[in-house]
């Protein structure tokens, strides 16, 4: 029976490769989930809506926090229903709240005279087709809209966020 | 006959939300509670709430709540109200002007939760709303804005027929005013504080209660709201100072204070403490009081609601009254 000896410099050798393994890794790992978050695009009507907005600003806008855009048009946020994929996401991501937290939230905030409601789509292709015909319209995807009639708003100067 | 004139009519009401559908929009909700207590256990209606909401154009918009509630003078035994009739005119950025009849701005709660039960963080109001310290609605015209700045500055200026008046006529020349503001320092807090004074006229009739003297009313009132994903608190004051002609000056006090903590998703016990205190000649016929809320409220989901209280409300001169309410809440 033939025993196999590994001496020490091969012993650290599998440790080092064993290292670089965990290492490559925990970085595709993290790669991953930062594509993952990185994902959002904001779109708006080419009418009324700035080409770019800090993430909070967004964020602000999102939340029903502006009537009008420096521009004067009214701003008319577009959702995607809670219930789909892409409204959960931006549920967590945007309002960091659940789905049903996002719909109370602007149930009461309606009910209390302090903003317009939202209108909120099945589809994608509603929600861009919503915002391509309004001035003012404001929405939020998970990949970039490939309608002439609609523009990326830059988040932090970036295309996504 | 009849049916095909009341068909007719229905047409004419709902013409305009076909034809505008776009921009209306029309909400409700409703509450039952049942109540049990050592003398007797019951079952009862809450309110059914009546929202529409509608953009009129680019810069006006309405809003509107009509309550249909039990009322024992009514042929019918129900009684519609109308608790607001709200035209928004968006001047600019987050400035509006408003005109109807809205619920007065004096604190947290009646700018808040109106009469959506489900809203509620407790089954009932707080005590100041039930002993007519707090001026409930008012009619008349303002401007108010909201999240102004990084504090999310928010502010009310408005002025209306006073105490003792209708909706369609002021009972003399004095109006109410109210001016109110506040900021939310995080996403979660609003911190605010109003004032409030009116005129009410000698011989006026106010919630039932006719007034023997001019009185001049100011209310002053400080609110701490911080509903978060865990932790709910708010605490409010009012102090109210009656100046009566010839009588002299009688204050009122009244707080209340409610925490609520998150523990599970759609679970969260709470308490609220409520308390009264008259103090002055023109109040002597009123008795201090108190309520001590416990309860624990279930979220099923962000249109229904079910909650079970333990009160103990205690007034002085009167015997304690404890019971256990049960209530479900719903919009739809």
């Amino acid at each position: 029976m033939k025993t196999i000896q590994y001496s020490p410099q091969q012993a650290n050798s599998g440790k080092s490769t064993f290292r670089l393994f965990l290492i490559v890794f925990f970085f595709s790992l993290s790669f991953v989930a930062r594509s993952q978050e990185k994902n959002l695009v904001a779109i708006g009507n080419q009418t009324g809506v700035p080409a770019t907005l800090k993430l909070s600003e967004l964020k602000a806008v999102m939340m029903g926090e502006q009537q009008r855009w420096k521009s004067g048009n009214r701003v008319l946020i577009a959702l995607m229903k809670t219930t789909t994929p892409l409204g959960k996401q931006v549920a967590e991501e945007i309002y960091d709240m659940t789905g049903d937290g996002v719909n109370k939230y602007w149930l009461a905030l309606v009910f209390q005279g302090k903003a317009q409601a939202p209108n909120f789509f099945s589809s994608v292709a509603e929600l861009e087709n919503f915002v391509a015909q309004n001035p003012g319209a404001i929405g939020i995807l998970n990949k970039p809209s490939n309608s002439d009639e609609i523009k990326t708003i830059l988040i932090d100067g970036q295309k996504t966020f | 006959m009849i049916k095909i004139r009341n068909y007719a009519l229905m047409c004419m009401l709902a013409g305009p939300f076909f034809v505008h559908g776009q921009n209306t929009q029309i909400r409700g909700f409703v509450d039952v509670n049942s109540s049990y207590s050592k003398d007797a256990s019951t079952f009862s209606l809450g309110e059914q709430d009546l929202f529409i909401t509608s953009s009129i154009n680019d810069r006006i918009s309405f809003l509107g709540e009509t309550i249909f509630k039990y009322s024992a003078t009514s042929s019918t035994l129900f009684a519609a109200s109308v608790e607001r009739m709200i035209i928004n005119y968006n001047v600019y950025g987050n400035h509006n002007l408003i005109a109807g009849r809205i619920h007065t701005p004096v604190n947290y709660w009646n700018d808040s939760y109106h009469h959506g039960r489900v809203f509620f963080p407790t089954i009932a109001r707080p005590l100041m709303f039930d002993n007519n310290i707090i001026p409930l609605h008012s009619t008349g015209v303002g401007i108010q804005g909201k999240d102004l700045g990084s504090l999310k500055f928010g502010y009310n200026l408005f002025v209306a027929n006073g105490l003792g008046s209708n909706e369609v006529l002021d009972n003399d020349k004095n109006k109410s005013f109210t001016a109110s503001a506040y900021f939310k320092p995080t996403r979660d807090m609003r911190i605010g504080v109003s004032w409030y004074n009116d005129f009410i006229s000698k011989g006026a009739t106010v919630h039932g209660m006719k007034y023997a003297h001019r009185v001049n009313q100011n209310l002053a009132s400080l609110s701490v709201a911080n509903f978060g994903k865990k932790l709910e608190f708010l605490a409010e004051t009012t102090v109210g100072f009656d100046d009566v002609d010839s009588v002299g000056t009688s204050t009122t006090v009244a707080s209340y204070v409610y925490a609520g903590y998150r523990i599970k998703d759609k679970f969260i016990p709470y308490v609220r403490y409520d308390d009264i205190q008259y103090h002055g000649e023109g109040h002597s016929m009123m008795n201090n009081s108190s309520k001590m809320v416990v309860g624990v409220r279930y979220q099923i989901n962000y249109l229904a609601v079910l909650k079970l209280e333990y009160q103990d409300i205690r007034t002085e001169g009167s015997a304690d009254v404890n019971k256990i309410i049960a209530q479900i809440a719903v919009g739809f």
